[in-house]
């Protein structure tokens, strides 16, 4: 199915299986509690006890890192599930129907799109209060608008097509062609762009809880294990550089992805 | 022995879009009357912009005519019915590109609650008529890009036969693939036709073919009906100066 | 009568990942000077992409293994890519199925006209839109002024030809290879086409290599007919002997086609 020939798609492919492992196996492969707290601890130095060292509540680090990459990757895909969920289906109506209901979503759509995404979101999250599934909700339901345009694009002009007709001919429903013989046709720039959404939701998810609007201590996500880096960076390169560093991999991994998979369906 | 089809006063105009001034008003057909006896084959000819694809939408009922009547085995068909099917002009793009054939040929069967999902018949009934149309069981399972023109009419045939409809609408079925292969699908059409007691509108622009298979032609001319006559007295004796036009470049 | 193209045992190949396909092999025809050759086969038996090879307009996977190519004598396949270019739509022109995916839709039928004969004759705008209006007549075009003016996707199929014939004629080539160019016209546009093409060659004495699936046109305007089948030409005679006693089995068949549904 997927060539693996694409040196790109190869190593974002490694790079986010790791920390997917690394998430689902957070439990077996942590070396101690995230959570518990040593007060002999404190800030240490990265040790062989403590390999990427210890925060001001003699935490492990590493273990953090390794639970909050479950946090981090949870939120990021069901996040973009949400936003691929609705964009696909407001998108495909708009699509399919035009005329008001198109005109209708996409002026939805505009709006949405003015609001610088993060001030929408923080603005949402004044409102209701930070858990893990607001946060997740939020996102997804604040971004769904790329998708949609995407696919709605695509249906305009796949719809035309002599296949469409044949299927009307044969009396399918409208419901049977969008599913069966138009989603499936245009789903690929779809997927793409969805690959590229999780990254920027592991970016906003590490936002918002940067601030301390997202994921709560103390549960660890990446993000707010950064909210200590302000205040010990001079003393604690550890707490600012390792969660740093695992962002910016993981956003980087699935680019890699999305570019591979890019270059994959232009080939096709 | 009564008529199958009755087509009366059946004109389509489209309306002109009077928003961005230009308000002229196409009028695709204009008072087309004909009847079709069972087990007949009716062409209808003309030049890209006569109306036939028209024709053929109005008949399928993918459009709904600006006035007049069609009426199917004496009753006025209001919307789609699986007694009348239509083939294509372009076999390379009317099959979806990402179902397999099984699942193409079978949806007819579903759509019109012939059968049910995953039920043991369907597999049988798609193997028959695969068959019917020459083509092997092992189709079943590939997608429409691994198939030549021919081969993917013959599939969209087999799709277009798998309700056992009466009337057939075959608009240009055999023009985008080679002569070769033309003469075999036309075999094919005429085959089917005794097996299952089927009937024909074809449309074309290849004289040369329907002089061969028409039993009554229609002359199409910028959406109106110029001659309509058995296939004998049109060559022999044409009466419109176009369809005499049209006998004349064929040749 | 000189020759005015001979090939030789051509063969090209599509190299794709580490699958090679051929899709032309030992390919030889040859042209006499004003002639009217018919290469005639089915979808896929090459007969585009051997035409194509001779000025090296390839696809990227496409790739010449084997053969020569003589152009009033002269070696093709030496020649470098300016010269092929000097060549193109100046001795050699092509013309295609569907005009309206070559003519370019965003510049009026003049400006295109005007761009190909300015670049090969590099003569004054004046005497280009006179040359201009001059081709438009020649390919029976009624009202050539209002047709210079307006855009291609504003006009029918066979009028797009025309224009398309026309751009082929902007600087009298020698060779004219037409590509399946009335493949998608009705009946009475096609016999028209035909029709002026014939005439045209028989005014500007150009010799004409006509692609086509349809034998019926060969025995239109062909002085003799090339039969291609899986890349390999299977026989090549004067038209009337194809027709009368075709040899190879592929030839019996588009013989037989056309006696069955290619003639009234």
């Amino acid at each position: 199915m997927v060539k693996m020939k694409n040196k790109g798609l190869k190593t974002g492919i490694l790079i986010i299986g790791l920390f997917t492992a690394a998430a689902i196996l957070a439990p077996i492969i942590s070396p101690h509690d995230p959570a518990a707290i040593s007060q002999d601890e404190l800030l240490m130095t990265p040790s062989l006890k403590h390999p990427l060292g210890t925060d001001s509540l003699g935490r492990d680090i590493l273990s953090r890192m390794i639970f909050g990459a479950r946090v981090s990757l949870s939120v990021a895909l069901i996040a973009v599930g949400i936003s691929t969920v609705t964009g696909v289906f407001l998108g495909s109506i708009a699509g399919y129907y035009g005329g008001f209901i198109d005109s209708f979503i996409m002026r939805l759509a505009d709006i949405f799109l003015c609001f610088p995404t993060f001030f929408l979101i923080l603005a949402v999250v004044a409102f209701t209060e930070p858990s893990l599934f607001n946060i997740m909700a939020i996102i997804g339901f604040t971004s769904w608008m790329g998708s949609a345009r995407l696919i709605r694009s695509q249906i305009l002009s796949l719809k035309e097509r002599e296949f469409i007709l044949a299927e009307k001919a044969l009396g399918a429903t409208d419901f049977r062609i969008v599913t069966y013989h138009l989603i499936p046709n245009a789903i690929s720039p779809i997927l793409v762009n969805a690959i590229f959404a999780i990254g920027s939701a592991i970016l906003i998810e590490s936002g918002l809880s940067f601030l301390g609007l997202g994921v709560q201590p103390p549960t660890p996500s990446w993000g707010n294990i950064l909210i200590e880096s302000k205040s010990t960076l001079a003393v604690a390169w550890w707490i600012t550089i390792f969660p740093g560093l695992a962002i910016f991999l993981t956003i980087a991994g699935f680019h890699l992805i999305g570019e591979g998979l890019k270059k994959q369906l232009l080939n096709q | 022995m009564k008529n199958l089809l009755e087509v009366k006063n059946l004109s389509k105009i489209y309306k002109g879009n009077s928003f961005f001034g230009n308000a002229k008003d196409v009028k695709a057909l204009n008072d087309i009357n004909f009847t079709l006896k069972p087990y007949e084959i009716l062409s209808v000819i003309g030049e890209s912009g006569c109306g036939k694809s028209t024709l053929a939408k109005l008949l399928i009922k993918l459009i709904t005519p600006s006035s007049g009547q069609v009426i199917y085995d004496t009753r006025i068909i209001e919307k789609l019915t699986k007694d009348v099917q239509i083939i294509f002009q372009n076999p390379y793009q009317s099959l979806s590109p990402r179902m397999r054939i099984r699942d193409l040929m079978a949806e007819p069967l579903f759509i019109h609650h012939i059968a049910k999902k995953n039920s043991k018949d369907i597999n049988n009934r798609l193997e028959e008529l695969l068959k019917m149309v020459g083509m092997e069981k092992d189709a079943l399972e590939r997608f429409p890009h691994q198939f030549s023109g021919g081969q993917r009419q013959r599939i969209c045939i087999a799709r277009a036969l798998a309700c056992e409809p009466k009337l057939l609408i075959l608009d240009e079925p055999i023009s985008s693939l080679d002569l070769t292969i033309q003469v075999k699908m036309l075999d094919l059409f005429l085959e089917l036709k005794k097996k299952l007691g089927l009937t024909y509108i074809f449309i074309s622009h290849n004289l040369a073919v329907v002089k061969k298979i028409a039993d009554s032609i229609l002359i199409l001319k910028e959406g109106e009906l110029v001659e309509n006559n058995r296939t004998s007295e049109i060559f022999v004796s044409p009466k419109h100066p176009y369809t005499k036009k049209l006998i004349e470049a064929a040749k | 009568m000189k020759k005015i193209l001979e090939v030789k045992n051509l063969s090209v190949e599509f190299r794709i990942e580490e699958k090679r396909i051929e899709a032309v092999r030992n390919f030889t025809l040859d042209m006499e000077e004003k002639e009217i050759i018919v290469l005639a086969g089915e979808s896929g038996s090459g007969k585009t992409i051997a035409s194509l090879a001779l000025t090296r307009i390839l696809p990227a996977l496409a790739k010449i293994t084997a053969g020569e190519a003589y152009f009033e004598g002269k070696d093709l396949f030496l020649k470098t890519e300016i010269e092929l270019q000097a060549l193109r739509g100046a001795k050699i022109s092509y013309i295609f199925q569907e005009p309206l995916v070559y003519l370019n839709p965003v510049f009026k039928i003049s400006e295109q006209l005007k761009e190909t004969i300015i670049y090969h004759d590099k003569i004054s705008p004046e005497e280009a839109n006179k040359r201009m209006l001059e081709l438009l007549n020649l390919v029976k075009i009624i009202d050539p002024e209002t047709v210079g003016n307006i855009y291609p996707h504003q006009l029918s199929g066979g009028m797009n030809q025309r224009v398309f014939i026309a751009l082929a004629l902007a600087s009298n080539p020698k060779l004219i290879i037409a590509d399946e160019p009335t493949t998608a016209l009705d009946v009475i546009t096609e016999a028209q086409i035909l029709e002026m093409l014939k005439d045209l060659q028989n005014k500007l004495g150009f010799s004409l290599l006509f692609i086509t699936h349809n034998l019926s046109i060969a025995k239109k305007i062909a002085n003799r007919v090339f039969i291609m089948h899986r890349g390999e030409i299977v026989e090549s005679e004067k038209t009337a002997e194809i027709f009368n006693s075709p040899k190879h089995i592929h030839t019996k068949e588009l013989v037989y086609a056309y006696e069955k549904i290619g003639k009234l």
